[in-house]
């Protein structure tokens, strides 16, 4: 129900402001997350492929 | 009564303030669009160095992701774009935390009457055969002013807070119906706090001259271009004031006069709420006023303390004043215990013990026993010299001074008690060496509840000796602080936006630094890929905790604030400028009477353009909506 106007009335004060910036600022971080995840995944196949290459390298020289 | 003495302060004062702090959010957001960016390039950049990588693939997944972050970053930028320009005055009227008002003690000194076990007072009526008998009946001003009934004092006479007033009309009051041992300011004079605060002439905008304003008599201008002559840089003024701009080098009319501009002052004050500093405006203008109101100072307290954790972006409820707000309450609600040292306590009349109220007869101190170190009770040491004359067998006399102990058969002992200190009606009273400590008994209860207490049996005292209550008593050797008071439940963990705050700052520039290095990066070395893997590993852990924090804080703000207590008074935008919200602030009903109260105000004035999804152009409405109120 909406507040009366110009009458005192008891209320349920909320921050609604501060609540969808919070939120807003939640799906930010979790969204910055799943990047630095798949990011991440990225470069441990990187590091992975690499060190296989190197491995493969070594193996050829030593024959 | 030093408390009392303290809450001679300043008078609340209007303070500008936006909705959640825009200009930070606003920050934020670009900040957050800017670094979506440096991400796409760092990744082109890596993939060019990465050609032969086999999850370059991989790696362009984060394409869309990217772009859903830069949609995302636009969105808070749109959503805080209305509430940016969205300013306010708000006046915080608080009594308690900052005291910006002074709140009435309530009590008038008086005699000490004597009252029955059930805290009725006592009179002395004249009976008919001329002698004065004992009544609780309450006397009429007409009995006391011819003397019929007399109020019946407590012996030896003692002026105590909440005494007998024999000031006309006074004395027939009973005083305990209305102290209190908390200082009350009332809903009705929060209210009229407010309206008052419409008429400070002194509480105006000023404005003072910045570094290269022009000399005395230039013509200067408003910011509707509208130009005032008198400028001088040593006066202050009640507008912001400009240059004439830039002139152009080619002749021509300068077409964006607003671009070309300086301003020639700066606000140094905001006064009270005005358009262009014109306080007498008759433009559009709306105010949300909350008002926080108990008629118990501890539910008041309570509610007060929730309030200001919504509110921790208005200045005055921030963490970093230094003590919390229901901590600085809880002082005076529940004060710290102490450690009471007494001496010469008579064992005649018994020891004090466990759950005895002792009280100084003198300073005033109260205090609720709450144990007595058993280790501390010992006999008093009490020396003393008598001169001895002993006549020899010669007749001479002898005259000697000997040492004696006049507490040979133990009578009068020490002991140290741990004390939970009670409020008396003009504060909190401590315990003054070598003042008399005696056994206090109730005899009825002030406004709150709170218990009166008087000196047991002190309504004996002029009965015969067989008849006399007598009470325990000591002398007080010393009192010291025991242990600080636990705070009071509930506790929201201490989670609060300030704390939040410096979080977003923290969490862009990690990322930021992460980015840069990034960009930095071309290079195929496997250690510096490991590195790059444990580096995002810290930030994973970093955004984790981040999120953690941020639930947690979105936990607290699904309590709303119990509606109990709470009172709200919304005025939409109104054409009559500030007396037109003074008017309606006064006349508008719906509230009870409470004694214990804090308010803050919301004003605002229309504006040009349509804000809060368009419905109006006045931001009132826009808060209205963000606490709930529409």
């Amino acid at each position: 129900m909406a507040h009366p106007k110009g009458k005192w009335a008891e209320a349920e004060i909320r921050r609604d402001d501060i609540k969808n910036l919070m939120e807003k600022t939640k799906t930010l971080a979790t969204m910055y997350s799943d990047l630095l995840a798949i990011k991440r995944e990225g470069w441990e196949n990187v590091l992975k492929a690499q060190l296989k290459k190197d491995a493969r390298e070594k193996e050829k020289q030593n024959g | 009564m030093a408390e009392f003495q303290a809450l001679q302060t300043a008078t609340a004062e209007w303070k500008p303030h936006q909705i959640a702090k825009a200009g930070d959010i606003a920050t934020m957001a670009r900040a957050a669009g800017d670094l979506a960016e440096v991400v796409k390039e760092s990744l082109s950049l890596a993939s060019a160095g990465m050609e032969v990588v086999k999850v370059l693939a991989q790696l362009q997944n984060i394409n869309p992701l990217l772009i859903a972050l830069d949609a995302l970053a636009d969105e808070v930028l749109i959503a805080i774009q209305a509430i940016k320009e969205a300013g306010f005055w708000y006046l915080y009227v608080d009594p308690y935390f900052i005291r910006n008002v002074s709140p009435d003690p309530a009590f008038t000194y008086g005699f000490e009457q004597l009252r029955n076990p059930a805290g009725e007072r006592l009179w002395l009526e004249e009976s008919p055969r001329g002698d004065m008998v004992q009544t609780t009946t309450t006397p009429t001003q007409v009995q006391l002013d011819t003397q019929k009934v007399i109020p019946h004092l407590a012996t030896p006479r003692k002026l105590i807070a909440g005494g007998y007033n024999p000031y006309k009309g006074k004395g027939v009051e009973d005083p305990l119906q209305k102290i209190s041992p908390y200082a009350k300011f009332t809903v009705k004079q929060v209210i009229q706090t407010f309206t008052d605060a419409f008429d400070d002439e002194g509480d105006i905008p000023r404005y003072r001259r910045v570094g290269g304003a022009p000399k005395e008599g230039v013509v200067v201008y408003d910011k509707d271009g509208n130009n005032y002559s008198g400028w001088d840089p040593v006066k202050e003024f009640g507008l912001q004031l400009y240059n004439i701009g830039k002139e152009n080098v080619d002749g021509s009319i300068i077409k964006d006069y607003k671009a070309a501009r300086k301003p020639v002052n700066t606000k140094i004050a905001p006064g009270k709420p005005n358009i262009l500093g014109q306080t007498t405006y008759a433009g559009g203008s709306g105010a949300i006023a909350i008002i926080i109101a108990a008629p118990s100072f501890d539910i008041f307290a309570e509610t007060f303390d929730k309030f200001s954790k919504m509110f921790t972006d208005i200045p005055e409820f921030a963490a970093t004043t230094g003590k919390g707000l229901l901590e600085s309450l809880n002082e005076v609600i529940t004060p710290a215990n102490t450690v009471i040292k007494l001496t010469m306590v008579d064992s005649n009349y018994g020891l004090f013990e466990a759950g005895d109220v002792i009280g100084g007869q003198i300073y005033g101190g109260l205090s609720k026993i709450l144990e007595v170190n058993a280790d501390s009770v010992v006999v008093s040491t009490m020396t003393t010299q008598k001169e001895v004359t002993a006549t020899d067998d010669a007749g001479n006399i002898l005259r000697y001074v000997t040492t004696i102990n006049p507490n040979e058969d133990e009578r009068w002992v020490d002991m140290e008690v741990i004390g939970k200190p009670y409020r008396s009606v003009d504060g909190l009273n401590p315990f003054i060496t070598g003042d008399t400590v005696y056994e206090m008994e109730q005899r009825g209860t002030r406004t709150d509840n709170t218990p009166n207490y008087v000196v047991r049996g002190q309504d004996t005292v002029g009965l015969p000796p067989p008849a006399r209550v007598y009470p325990k008593v000591g002398k007080v050797s010393m009192e010291k602080l025991a242990v600080l008071p636990d705070s009071t439940p509930p506790d929201f963990g201490g989670i609060q936006i300030k704390e939040i705050i410096p979080g977003w700052g923290e969490f862009f520039q990690t990322l930021e630094n992460f980015v840069l290095q990034l960009k930095g990066m071309i290079s195929d070395s496997a250690a510096f890929i490991q590195d790059m893997i444990d580096m995002i590993k810290g930030i994973e852990k970093f955004l984790e905790d981040l999120i953690a924090a941020i639930v947690d804080f979105l936990e607290f703000f699904q309590i709303t604030l119990p509606s109990t207590g709470v009172y709200a008074l919304y005025l939409p935008n109104q054409s009559g400028g500030n007396e037109g919200i003074k008017s309606q602030l006064s006349e508008a009903g719906g509230i009870p009477e409470l004694g214990y109260a804090a308010g803050i105000l919301f004003v605002a004035t229309e504006g040009d353009v349509l804000i809060a999804g368009g419905g109006s152009k006045n931001p009132i409405d826009l808060l209205a909506l963000v606490l709930g109120l529409l």
